[in-house]
């Protein structure tokens, strides 16, 4: 079975495959260059990125192929007159249908293929909150995830109008204005809210969890670089919603980590009995009606 | 012709030099003489109704009869400097959602002074007894204000000084964290969600 492609189409051809394969390169390594949302600090942000970047780098010869058809075509294959009759009929070309499927096929089971390790990867399984539960591990797993459960730091972020507060389970339940987490150890994040529906935003740690009043939206990440992080709302929430936003979210050092959260234990122990005890979310209720 | 594109190039020429002028303005622009060190008052009343107001009374005023700080939530401070606020506040108290502002952040030692009845400084105040809070989060400057009592006389106030200290320009936008009005279920309403209420903006120059 061979492309039968007549001998005046001949240099057409080859001229297409030979632009086609070249710009295809000249994109692939364009789009490499291109950041990827978000930002490597965490584990889980990396692979965001990674993915993101093979899913456009795969993307690239597909659209600079039908793109290059349509204006080739445009130019090459213009009608010389303005008569508006039917091009010649086409009746079909096996070989080439057999190839336009076949390199279809292959792309997507390949992507299906990315798609199925990443969600068989324990981190990926921890993200969407069903840690020893990744598809590759079986349960096999389910001790070592315990253990590794036991040592995941647990911190509550409190989102409110306007302004996102932090709960640390593992430390008294101590409240904190700002987010602090402790290098290379695993964080669980439960999101929830006191008010209205917020958005927990932490574009650099590659987080974006809905807060709800009610509902503990629970997250794992784990950080990888030290750093600054911004945290901001991305649900709109009433008036000072643009305002929501701290750019003094922190990875340090394990070491750093004790030394500040001992400090705000110290600091706000005179508030922390009012407070109430720790709890997958709350419910709280003025005490006494306003006017 | 040659001098028509002369002209032409002239114009272009021109055009860059002003676009450049313009941009490099602005680039350039040194920031004005800030209020380093120096010390600014600012006086604030809050209300259950903006025509009760014992200092800043508006029985005409054509908006709600909300809840408020009067006489404007627009404050402009210098930069750099120290700012030294009185609130009188004369609401009664309908308790903080998050119980944590209870403490007060950010100020001058940490603390605020009550001084009507005397309390003294105090750095926090039972959570279900506030009336309002005064806060500017990007400053980290949360300050609780206690409420007077439900069978205090009319004009009974609560006066609360407490001194914090700017940081560079820009415009910060302070509120209150106290759910303190009608249209409050779950968020804020009302007065929580409008200017010249209980949020505002702190300009600083």
């Amino acid at each position: 079975m061979s492309l039968r492609i007549e001998p005046a189409d001949r240099p057409h051809a080859i001229r297409l495959l030979v632009m086609w394969v070249i710009l295809s390169i000249i994109g692939i390594i364009a789009v490499l260059q291109i950041h990827y949302p978000p930002y490597d600090q965490t584990i889980q942000g990396e692979d965001q990125s990674k993915t993101l970047a093979l899913l456009t780098a795969m993307a690239t010869p597909v659209f600079i192929g039908v793109v290059m058809m349509v204006i080739y075509s445009a130019i090459y294959f213009r009608r010389a007159t303005a008569e508006l009759v039917d091009g010649p009929p086409m009746l079909g070309n096996t070989p080439v249908q057999v190839a336009w499927i076949g390199i279809s096929a292959i792309a997507v089971l390949f992507l299906a293929f990315v798609g199925v390790t990443t969600l068989a990867s324990d981190n990926v399984a921890k993200l969407v909150n069903a840690p020893g539960r990744s598809i590759n591990t079986g349960g096999q797993t389910g001790s070592a995830t315990a253990a590794e459960q036991g040592k995941e730091l647990q911190v509550q972020v409190v989102a409110q109008q306007w302004y996102f507060t932090y709960r640390y389970a593992d430390y008294g339940g101590v409240e904190t204005t700002h987010l602090y987490l402790p290098l290379d150890r695993p964080v669980e994040l439960h999101v929830t809210s006191l008010d209205i529906i917020h958005s927990f935003w932490a574009y650099e740690i590659g987080v974006k969890a809905d807060a709800n009043p009610g509902v503990d939206n629970v997250f794992h990440v784990t950080p990888q670089k030290t750093g600054s992080f911004t945290v901001r709302c991305a649900e709109l929430c009433g008036l000072w919603h643009g305002q929501m936003s701290d750019t003094e979210g922190k990875v340090v050092s394990q070491s750093d980590f004790d030394t500040w959260i001992a400090q705000q234990q110290q600091d706000y122990a005179v508030i922390q009995k009012a407070v109430p005890s720790y709890a997958p979310f709350y419910f709280p209720e003025p005490t006494v009606k306003g006017s | 012709m040659v001098r028509r594109l002369l002209f032409v190039g002239a114009g272009v020429v021109v055009v860059i030099i002003a676009m450049v002028a313009l941009v490099g303005n602005f680039m350039l622009r040194q920031p004005g003489p800030l209020g380093q060190g120096t010390t600014t008052n600012v006086h604030l009343e809050t209300v259950a109704a903006v025509s009760d107001a014992v200092e800043w009374p508006r029985p005409d005023d054509p908006h709600p009869d909300w809840v408020a700080y009067l006489p404007t939530t627009i404050l402009r401070v210098p930069a750099n400097s120290t700012i030294n606020v009185q609130i009188d506040q004369e609401d009664g108290a309908t308790g903080l959602r998050n119980a944590f502002w209870g403490k007060v952040f950010g100020t001058e030692g940490g603390k605020m002074h009550k001084g009507n009845p005397q309390e003294g400084d105090m750095t926090s105040i039972d959570p279900t007894m506030a009336a309002h809070t005064f806060a500017i989060p990007d400053l980290g400057v949360f300050v609780p204000l206690l409420g007077v009592g439900d069978n205090a006389a009319p004009g009974t106030m609560n006066v609360i000084t407490f001194s914090f200290k700017t940081k560079g320009p820009g415009i910060y936008h302070w509120q209150c964290f106290v759910p303190c009005a009608a249209g409050t279920v779950y968020g804020n309403g009302g007065p929580m969600q409008t200017l010249g209420y209980m949020g505002g903006e702190l300009i600083v120059s």
